[in-house]
């Protein structure tokens, strides 16, 4: 739709990404939200952006600071359901 | 620690705003936000559920003199992790700082679902955070204290070395 993509933290993964993006957006209004389809169809593009995404984590050293905070916060299905769940009680209908 | 708590709605469908929710940045007021990246992406077909990873990254939050003493980095990183579910109409979002939280930790949960009255029109924002500060100024004072005496040594090392090239002048001409 011609919208603006924001950057990928790695400068040489943004054009993946870009593409990712696009092909996931479009997927996601037009075939998930419609209970059309619940199988990810951007998968090629997907493997290069997180290929690239990857290489970059180890090589600007973020990695190990992200595997400490899915450690820290594995922020689970369960939380998010209880979540759901305080949110309704507090909030109503 | 101390909690934020707020919620509006946004007049279009549940649908639309989710959509637009992996389009939010960039955008013109949110110019902190540097980048985003999908890290992990899953389904879980029985539940309906769209699992996110992202990890965005901003400008340093913090005022620069802070900075100096705290570890200069240009950008923080933030990881939030995402959960589309279409049977039950809720997105939900939870992140939190990865970048300084050894002085500030920000939990933040964000839920977004149609609102009871006209779902079909509107949708409800409700966003929660727990903001938890560590180091006392005490500890800041001793981070200060540290970093002072680091750039004293520096300079003093610089100092000396000057001092010696203008001994040295001095000596040829003595």
């Amino acid at each position: 739709m011609g919208n603006i993509m924001s950057a990928s933290f790695a400068p040489e993964c943004t054009d993946a990404k870009v593409k990712y993006d696009d092909c996931f957006n479009n997927w996601y209004s037009e075939k998930f939200l419609k209970g059309k389809s619940l199988e990810n169809e951007c998968t090629e593009l997907w493997d290069e952006y997180i290929t690239c995404v990857n290489t970059a984590l180890a090589k600007q050293k973020i990695k190990p600071m992200l595997d400490k905070a899915r450690e820290d916060q594995p922020f689970s299905k369960e939380e998010i359901q209880a979540d759901v769940k305080e949110h309704y009680e507090r909030t109503g209908k | 620690m101390r909690l934020f708590q707020t919620s509006h709605y946004f007049n279009y469908p549940w649908e639309q705003v989710t959509a637009a929710n992996w389009k939010k940045y960039p955008n013109e007021l949110s110019t902190h936000v540097v980048s985003v990246d999908i890290l992990d992406r899953s389904i879980n077909v029985e539940r309906q559920v769209l699992r996110t990873e992202r990890l965005i990254a901003c400008k340093q939050p913090i005022p620069s003199w802070l900075s100096c003493i705290v570890g200069g980095q240009d950008r923080s990183f933030i990881r939030e992790v995402s959960e589309v579910n279409l049977k039950e109409k809720t997105l939900v979002m939870k992140s939190h700082n990865m970048t300084m939280n050894h002085i500030l930790q920000v939990n933040e949960t964000v839920i977004y679902r149609p609102d009871g009255d006209v779902p079909e029109k509107r949708t409800i924002f409700d966003q929660q955070a727990e903001i938890t500060a560590y180091g006392s100024f005490k500890r800041i004072c001793e981070k200060i204290e540290e970093w002072s005496v680091e750039r004293f040594g520096q300079n003093a090392r610089i100092g000396k070395m000057g001092f010696e090239t203008v001994l040295e002048k001095i000596n040829k001409t003595w």
